[in-house]
């Protein structure tokens, strides 16, 4: 009986302490707990929207944006039919590739430089250098259609989409504005990327791969772009400027990839048109006029 | 019950003593962390380029092959770093609206596409 009152007087005590505990330092922590699980919840959905896919029109802003650039920097070929000649082979060659949520746009830079750059969103370059080094139009279809085929395989849009670090700061506010803080950390990092680092030897392989399948299915002969990179790979060795030399695999090893898919898939490819001569009329403002 | 009472004081004291020292742990505590967690970040912005940290685990190079690259990177900038950094004009965004809205009629790729001999899969 004694000790049955003694342990009702432990019930003061114990009473007391979830009294204090629930109304004392209760309010406080529990303010801390809430501040602290908001700013839990606003990481997780942060990281969670850094994580998704782009949209094809973010993608396209980003497109835009890499474009803007490279205009500013090596400016456009000013030329209304070459324009439209490199489109009409560009839009031929795009036509079989497996991505027609986008766009293809095709344009030539006035540089001297022997380079393609492709953008996400489907913004594809050629330079005056690179349209010179082509001799007939079956290569210059497999050098748009590799380039198709780095938009076809999101190249350049997966490495920005796992990039946490440049996706931040895509809600803020005005970040999808043209030259906005947002867009330009982007376009900068992808043209970093592009010509200065190089994609991943796969990509360009599977560029490679991609390219002379709808070079192939828009009807011209396979090898385009082997015969291109061989030219391409003579003329940096005399001195020309590529990026595609410096950044891309050895073109000894693309080109016995290529021959080997065109053997594999038994390709028989001597009826199908190179098209020089219609290549030479068309690309014949950019040949140098001889001296009076 | 002169023992009770001093038990009884001695709880109340204790819980006292909880009530305001628990608060005080807390914050304290999360201060710690915010500051541990600063230090974390600063480190890590020294040791990653953001963009180009992704690019390793991509590319399978070494820290040394990095630390190589972003040395030659400071000393002589990239053509796609002075590219990056061109300020498009008005004009120049207005040359990508155009290379946009450009687009050859199907009836004149169709016809470029016979003349060539040409069988584009649609």
């Amino acid at each position: 009986m004694k000790r049955s009152r003694a342990s009702r007087t432990w019930l003061w005590p114990a009473g007391a302490l979830v009294t204090v505990m629930l109304l004392g330092p209760a309010p406080a922590a529990k303010a801390q707990f809430r501040d602290l699980l908001k700013r839990g919840m606003e990481k997780a959905e942060k990281v969670q929207k850094a994580l998704q896919p782009m949209t094809v029109e973010e993608e396209r802003e980003v497109g835009r944006e890499v474009s803007a650039k490279l205009i500013a920097f090596f400016h456009l070929y000013q030329d209304e039919a070459l324009t439209r000649y490199v489109n009409l082979v560009g839009a031929t060659v795009a036509a079989p590739s497996e991505r027609q949520d986008i766009q293809y746009h095709f344009a030539v830079l006035d540089s001297d430089d022997i380079n393609a750059f492709s953008a996400p969103g489907g913004y594809i370059f050629i330079t005056r250098g690179a349209l010179g080094l082509c001799e007939d139009e079956a290569e210059l279809a497999g050098v748009l259609a590799h380039e198709v085929g780095h938009v076809a395989g999101k190249h350049v849009l997966k490495i920005v989409e796992r990039d946490k670090a440049l996706r931040a700061g895509m809600d803020e506010t005005r970040a999808h504005m043209p030259g906005s803080a947002y867009l330009h950390k982007m376009s900068r990092g992808v043209l970093i990327k592009l010509i200065d680092q190089g994609l991943a030897p796969a990509d360009e392989y599977d560029a490679d791969q991609r390219g002379i399948k709808y070079a192939r299915a828009a009807g011209y002969p396979a090898d385009g772009l082997a015969r291109f990179l061989t030219k391409l790979d003579q003329a940096t060795e005399q001195g020309g400027k590529s990026f595609w030399t410096r950044t891309h695999p050895p073109v000894k090893e693309r080109n016995a990839r290529i021959a080997q898919t065109i053997t594999a898939e038994q390709w028989e490819d001597a009826d199908r048109p190179k098209l020089a001569d219609r290549f030479a009329a068309e690309t014949q403002v950019l040949k140098p006029k001889p001296e009076a | 019950m002169n023992r009770q009472v001093k038990l009884h004081a001695f709880f109340i004291i204790l819980l006292l003593a909880l009530a305001v020292g628990v608060p005080r742990a807390i914050s304290q505590e999360q201060a710690s962390e915010d500051q541990q967690k600063s230090e974390k970040e600063q480190k890590q912005k020294k040791k990653k380029g953001g963009f180009f940290s992704g690019l390793k685990a991509i590319r399978g190079e070494s820290s040394e092959q990095q630390e190589v690259t972003a040395t030659a990177g400071s000393k002589t900038v990239g053509e796609g770093e002075q590219i990056g950094d061109a300020q498009p004009t008005a004009s120049d965004r207005q040359a990508v609206t155009t290379m946009e809205n450009y687009a050859v009629p199907e009836k004149d790729l169709k016809k470029f596409q016979d003349d060539g001999k040409l069988k584009a899969k649609q």
